[in-house]
C-alpha cells in the first residue's frame, strides 16, 4: 500500500483508544520490549558508550553516502550481481516489475520489507499479474486480512488469536482453532508451499556494507533465508541510507538494531547476501539484484535540520516506549512508518502539510531518543516539523498550517511582553471565567477557539491573584 | 541512472561547493584493540576453551538449542544415528536425511552405521567448474533440491560457533549446501570445540583482519544462526519453527585425550 491517510489521524486515533483489544496489546507489547530493550543496552561489552560511536558511524555513513553507494555497487557487480538505481517508488516499482516479466515470474515470496511496503510494491507486482506473498507470519496475517502493519517489528500484534483463527479458517480452510503454535504450523504449511515454488524471492535489507559489497537481511522465522535461498532471482530492495563503510561498523549497528528490534543480542537469522550463487554451488539463486531507493531521502539529506533522520534503521525501538503510539498504535498514523520514527520520516517523505497531524500529536517527552539504539534526536526533528508547519517553508513546501493559531500565538506574544496589558488581560480573564461550566471546581469547557483543550480534559482556572501580586502582598505584609 | 541518481546525492551533500568525502572510510589495517583480540582467539588456553564451553552451555538452554558435547567422532556419529531414529519427520512418513560434503561431516561415516541401514542420506554434490565449457547440469541441481525437500534432518558443519550467542556461521561453498541447514525441520551442526569463539566481536574481527578469512571474504552467502526458528507474531507468543527448522542440535567434538 503506497501513499499515507494521514489525514485521518485523529479520526483513527479516536477508534484506537476505544479498541479494548489493541490497548491491551499495546500495553503488553511496551510492557515486555521497552524494558528488556532498556535492560539490554546495559550488557553491551563496550557499554552504552557504543551506542553514541554508532550514531557517529552512521552520520559518517550519511555524510559520504555518494562514495558508499558507489563502493557496494562496484562490490556487489565483481561477485556477480546487478545493482539498479531507482530514484522514485514508481521506478523501483518498475524495475522489479521488469525483472519479474523478463524473467517469466508468476509467484513471489517476500520477506518483511518498510522500503517495499513504503514504495507500494505489491501493488505493482500485483497489476503486472504477478502473485505476491507476504512470509513473515505477521506480515502474512495482515496480507490475509487486508490490512496495514500496525507496528514495524510485530505487525499483526492488534488481531487477537481467536481473529486470526477465524481469518485462517476463512482464506486457509484450515479447522478452526486458536492455539498459537496450531496456528502457526497452518501457516508454516501454507508458506512452505509457496517457498518451495516461487519463481522470485524479493528481501529489504537492514544495513549494507560497502567494503565487502554485502546487503545483510534479519529475520527470526527463518522466512528471509528461505525466500532469498530457495528461489530462482533474489531482489533486494534498499533505501539509500542503510549502508555503513566497514564491517566493524556494521557488526555494531547490526547488534544495537537486535536489541532495539527484538530486545536480543543479535537477531536469529543474520544473513550476509554479497550477490548470486557462485559457480559450483549446489543452491542459491541464479541472479541477483540490488534496487537502491531515493524516493524523497536525497531531499532530506540536503537539509542538514533533518540529515540525522537518515541515520535511523528501522528498529521500532522508539515504538516500544513512546506514550502516544502506545495509546493510538500503528494505524492512526496511516503510514508504513508509525510511532515517533513515522511522524518524522512520513511527513518528510510524503509532505509535511498532509501528515502534519503526526508531529503534532507526539508528546516530545524524549522517550523515543532515549530508547533509540543510536539516540537519534527525534523531538529535536519533531519540533522542528512543528516550526516548519507553523511558520511555512517554501523549501518544503509548507504552507502555514495554522494561520488562526499562529494570529493567536502573535497576540500572546504581545500580551506577554506587556506588563501593564498582561494584568489587563488577567483582570477580565479572571472574571470572566466565572461564567464558564465547571466541575470540582476545574473549568469544563472553553469557548470557541478554544473549544479543543478542554475537549479531553477539565482546565484549572486561574487562581484569584497572580503570582507576582501575593509577592507584592507578601513583601508589603514583612515591612 | 547510476550517474544522475549518484549526482542527486553529491549536490545533496554539496560536494560543489567544496565538501569533500571522508578519507579514512574504510579500514586497511587493525586498530590496536582488534590485535589484542586476534593474539588471544590464537593462544586460547585451554582453560578459556572451558569457560566458553560453560558460557555456551549456559545459553544455549535459554535459546532452544539442544547442545551435545562427545568426546570422539564414533560417539557423536552414534548420537546423531540415535536422533534420526528418535525423531519422525514433519512431512511426510519416510526418513531422508541431507548433508554437507564437509570434511568433518564426512568423517563420522554415518552411511556406514548398521542402525542407518534404510535410511537414505543425501550428500550435497560438488560440481567440476574447472571446465568452463561445460556446464553444471541443472538436473543434478534440480535433484539434490528434492532431496533436500523430502529430508527431515540436515546435517551441516560451521565454521565458527559463538559461545556469548550460541551463533553458528556458515559460508557458502562448493558441498556446502545453504538448504541443508535451513528446507528440513531439524537442523544439526556439527562443530570441533576448537572452533568455538567467545564472542561476535571475535567472529567479526577474525572474518575482517584474519589473513586466510580476509582471503575467502564473506563469500556470497554469509549465514549467522542462533537458535532455531521462531515468531511471537501472534499475541507476541513465543512458538518455535516458524519457516525454518524448528530444532537446532548442536553437536561439539572435543578434543580426544
Amino acid at each position: 500500500m503506497a501513499g499515507i491517510d494521514s489525514e485521518k489521524y485523529k479520526q483513527n486515533a479516536h477508534k484506537a483508544i476505544a479498541d479494548p483489544v489493541l490497548q491491551s496489546a499495546l500495553t503488553s507489547l511496551q510492557g515486555r520490549l521497552g524494558p528488556a530493550t532498556k535492560k539490554l543496552y546495559n550488557t553491551l561489552p563496550e557499554g552504552q558508550e557504543l551506542r553514541k560511536i554508532a550514531h557517529q558511524y552512521r552520520r559518517k555513513a550519511i555524510d559520504n553516502l555518494d562514495v558508499l553507494l558507489e563502493t557496494l555497487a562496484e562490490n556487489i557487480r565483481s561477485h556477480g550481481g546487478q545493482v539498479h538505481f531507482a530514484p522514485s517508488a514508481e521506478d523501483a516499482v518498475e524495475i522489479c516489475v521488469r525483472i519479474a516479466l523478463e524473467n517469466h515470474v508468476r509467484t513471489v515470496v517476500k520477506g518483511k520489507s518498510m522500503v517495499t511496503e513504503e514504495i507500494g510494491l505489491n501493488d505493482g507486482l500485483e497489476q503486472a499479474g504477478i502473485e505476491v506473498t507476504e512470509t513473515d507470519l505477521g506480515e502474512y496475517i495482515i496480507q490475509l486480512a487486508g490490512e496495514r502493519p500496525t507496528h514495524i517489528v510485530a505487525p499483526a500484534i492488534h488481531k487477537t488469536r481467536e481473529q486470526i483463527g477465524e481469518l485462517f479458517t476463512e482464506k486457509l480452510g484450515t479447522p478452526y482453532t486458536d492455539d498459537p503454535p496450531t496456528l502457526t504450523q497452518d501457516a508454516r504449511r501454507a508458506l512452505r508451499e509457496k517457498f518451495l515454488t516461487a519463481d522470485m524471492g524479493i528481501s529489504g535489507c537492514n544495513l549494507a556494507c560497502a567494503e565487502t559489497g554485502h546487503i545483510t537481511t534479519v529475520s527470526n522465522e527463518g522466512n528471509i533465508r528461505m525466500a532469498t535461498t530457495l528461489p530462482k532471482l533474489h531482489v533486494a530492495v534498499m533505501g539509500m541510507e542503510r549502508i555503513v563503510a566497514n564491517l566493524e561498523e556494521q557488526q555494531a549497528i547490526l547488534r544495537l538494531m537486535s536489541m532495539g528490534a527484538a530486545s536480543q543480542q543479535i537477531g536469529g537469522y543474520v544473513s550476509y547476501v554479497g550477490g548470486p550463487a557462485a559457480p559450483g554451488h549446489s543452491d542459491g539463486p541464479e541472479q541477483f539484484h540490488l534496487i537502491i531507493v531515493d524516493n524523497g531521502r536525497s531531499k532530506i539529506l540536503a537539509d542538514e535540520t533533518f540529515r540525522e533522520m537518515l541515520c535511523c534503521i528501522r528498529c521500532g525501538a522508539c515504538l516500544n516506549i513512546c506514550p502516544v503510539y502506545g495509546k493510538i498504535g500503528g494505524h492512526s498514523y496511516g503510514s508504513a512508518y508509525s510511532g515517533p520514527v513515522g511522524a518524522v520520516v512520513t511527513p518528510l517523505l510524503f509532505g509535511i502539510n498532509d501528515a502534519s497531524d503526526l508531529c503534532s500529536g507526539e508528546s516530545l517527552c524524549g522517550a523515543c531518543r532515549q530508547a533509540c539504539p543510536l539516540e537519534i534526536n527525534l523531538p529535536r526533528m519533531l519540533l522542528a516539523l512543528r516550526s516548519k508547519l507553523s511558520e511555512g517553508d517554501p523549501s518544503w513546501q509548507v504552507k502555514p498550517a495554522r494561520n488562526q493559531e499562529r494570529w493567536l500565538f502573535r497576540c500572546w506574544q504581545f500580551v506577554n511582553g506587556n506588563r501593564t496589558l498582561y494584568n489587563l488581560f488577567y483582570a477580565v480573564a479572571r472574571k470572566a471565567q466565572k461564567i464558564l461550566p465547571t466541575q470540582d471546581g476545574m473549568i469544563r469547557k472553553l469557548p470557541y477557539p478554544f473549544n479543543g483543550w478542554t475537549s479531553q480534559r477539565n482546565m484549572q482556572p486561574l487562581a484569584p491573584k497572580t503570582f507576582m501580586q501575593r509577592w507584592q502582598e507578601k513583601q508589603e505584609g514583612k515591612k | 541512472m547510476q550517474q544522475t541518481f549518484i549526482s542527486t546525492i553529491k549536490q545533496a551533500l554539496g560536494r560543489s561547493q567544496g565538501s569533500k568525502p571522508a578519507e579514512d572510510l574504510f579500514t586497511t589495517e587493525p586498530s590496536e584493540h582488534e590485535k589484542i583480540v586476534l593474539t588471544q582467539i590464537q593462544q586460547r588456553t585451554s582453560a578459556q576453551h572451558n569457560a566458553n564451553m560453560s558460557r555456551l552451555r549456559e545459553v544455549t538452554g535459554p535459546l532452544y538449542v539442544n547442545l551435545h558435547e562427545h568426546s570422539s567422532l564414533e560417539e557423536t556419529a552414534e548420537a546423531i544415528a540415535a536422533l534420526i531414529k528418535e525423531k519422525s519427520p514433519e512431512w511426510g512418513t519416510e526418513k531422508h536425511v541431507c548433508r554437507w560434503d564437509h570434511p568433518l561431516i564426512n568423517q563420522l561415516k554415518l552411511e556406514s552405521l548398521p542402525e542407518l541401514s534404510g535410511i537414505p542420506i543425501h550428500t550435497t554434490p560438488i560440481f567440476d567448474v574447472t571446465d568452463q565449457a561445460r556446464p553444471i547440469p541443472s538436473s543434478q541441481k534440480e535433484q539434490f533440491r528434492a532431496q533436500v525437500e523430502q529430508s527431515f534432518i540436515g546435517i551441516t558443519s560451521a565454521d565458527y560457533c559463538v559461545a556469548a550467542t550460541a551463533t553458528l556461521a556458515l559460508r557458502s561453498r562448493p558441498g556446502q549446501s545453504r538448504s541443508v541447514s535451513l528446507v528440513p525441520s531439524i537442523h544439526v551442526a556439527v562443530v570441533k570445540e576448537k572452533k568455538l569463539l567467545s564472542t561476535l566481536e571475535e567472529l567479526y574481527t577474525l572474518l575482517k583482519w584474519d589473513p586466510a578469512e580476509r582471503k575467502e571474504g564473506l563469500t556470497n552467502n554469509l549465514s549467522l544462526i542462533s537458535g532455531p526458528s521462531k515468531t511471537g507474531d501472534i499475541e507476541l507468543i513465543m512458538v518455535h519453527g516458524a519457516h525454518g527448522p524448528r530444532e537446532l542440535h548442536l553437536f561439539i567434538i572435543g578434543e580426544e585425550q
